[in-house]
């Protein structure tokens, strides 16, 4: 009896202060800091990410990996000049399909400029036109590696350069590194759009899209480089 | 979440304030123009043809990197990451093609 009077009692008196603690509560003036806290709105993971350190770090990050990837072509325009320098034979313009270069730079530049004003319609809230401008760059890209593809046999059965030629060896090793890379770039950029389909990324949540950009845009900038010391030079 | 907001109208006002992207690929296209004009019509000895055709490609992938790659309104921490294996690579190549 004692027992159960004590359990009656101690339930009671939680109530009670419960009570007295809301209404002791509801009666405190309530400052400005903390309205303000009440009416802000709940982040997203999402939005969390984009102004955090985690976004900061990883696109640090990201610039590292393409500073060691500048490193990896350097090193191989680097082997491809030494091979030239010292090789008896060497294609000429003519035989190189300098048209063909030329037409797949273009390609490459347009496409940078498509991301570009991607990443410009995720800025603006705009995920429709994302998607589209990044299935252009897909499509620009492929047209590329199609034009890598009739470009290397055109060398390998038209002109009789193969692997084992030292021309054969440094051209396909750096332009086929080069070629892989776009290669990687253009699934990136499929998988990129079908997810901004879906509506994965917005102008507060696009961390993502702009590494691929970078991507893109630094497989743009090695081209570049390619071109003029492989093609032209 | 003041901070955020700040940082949400400094992204706006850099968005509004960069360089036109059409009109940096216009520049590209005719650099890339120049080049395969200079390399097919122009009769340049190579001591020269080397020089400018290496300008003007340093010009086209520093239009990318400070404009398409947004180098230029980024932190500095990004640009010294990046400049530096790019001056090594210049270097590089520099010393290369002169030998």
């Amino acid at each position: 009896m004692c027992q159960k009077l004590t359990a009656a009692n101690v339930v009671y008196i939680k109530e009670c202060v419960v009570r007295a603690a809301i209404i002791v509560l509801e009666t405190i003036p309530k400052t400005d800091k903390i309205r303000a806290m009440n009416q802000a709105p709940v982040l997203s993971k999402a939005d969390v990410g984009v102004h955090s350190g985690s976004h900061i770090n990883r696109k640090f990050g990201f610039w590292l990996f393409l500073s060691s990837e500048l490193l990896i072509f350097c090193g191989l325009i680097g082997g491809f000049l030494v091979t030239k320098h010292y090789a008896a034979t060497w294609p000429t313009q003519a035989q190189l399909s300098l048209w063909l270069a030329s037409t797949n730079t273009f390609l490459l530049l347009t496409s940078s400029l498509t991301v570009v004003l991607g990443i410009e319609r995720i800025q603006a809230d705009k995920p429709k036109g994302l998607t589209m401008f990044l299935l252009l760059s897909a499509l620009l890209g492929f047209l590329f590696l199609s034009g890598q593809a009739y470009e290397y046999q055109h060398l390998i059965f038209g002109e009789k350069f193969g692997f084992g030629d030292p021309f054969g060896t440094a051209f396909f090793i750096l332009t086929g590194l080069h070629g892989l890379h776009v290669l990687v770039g253009v699934l990136w950029a499929i998988t990129v759009a079908m997810r901004a389909r879906r509506g994965a990324y917005s102008s507060s949540n696009f961390t993502t899209v702009e590494m691929f950009g970078l991507y893109w845009h630094f497989v743009d900038l090695v081209w570049i480089l390619i071109f003029t010391i492989v093609y032209l030079i | 979440m003041q901070q955020s907001i700040d940082t949400h109208a400094e992204n706006a006002a850099h968005a509004h304030a960069r360089t036109n992207p059409v009109l940096v690929y216009a520049i590209l296209a005719a650099c890339t123009i120049i080049e395969v004009g200079i390399t097919i019509g122009a009769a340049l000895p190579r001591q020269t043809l080397i020089p400018v055709l290496l300008s003007i490609s340093f010009v086209k992938a520093s239009l990318i990197a400070l404009y398409y790659m947004h180098l230029r309104y980024e932190k500095a921490l990004y640009g010294i990451a990046f400049i530096i294996p790019a001056a090594f690579a210049v270097m590089l190549l520099t010393v290369l093609l002169v030998g």
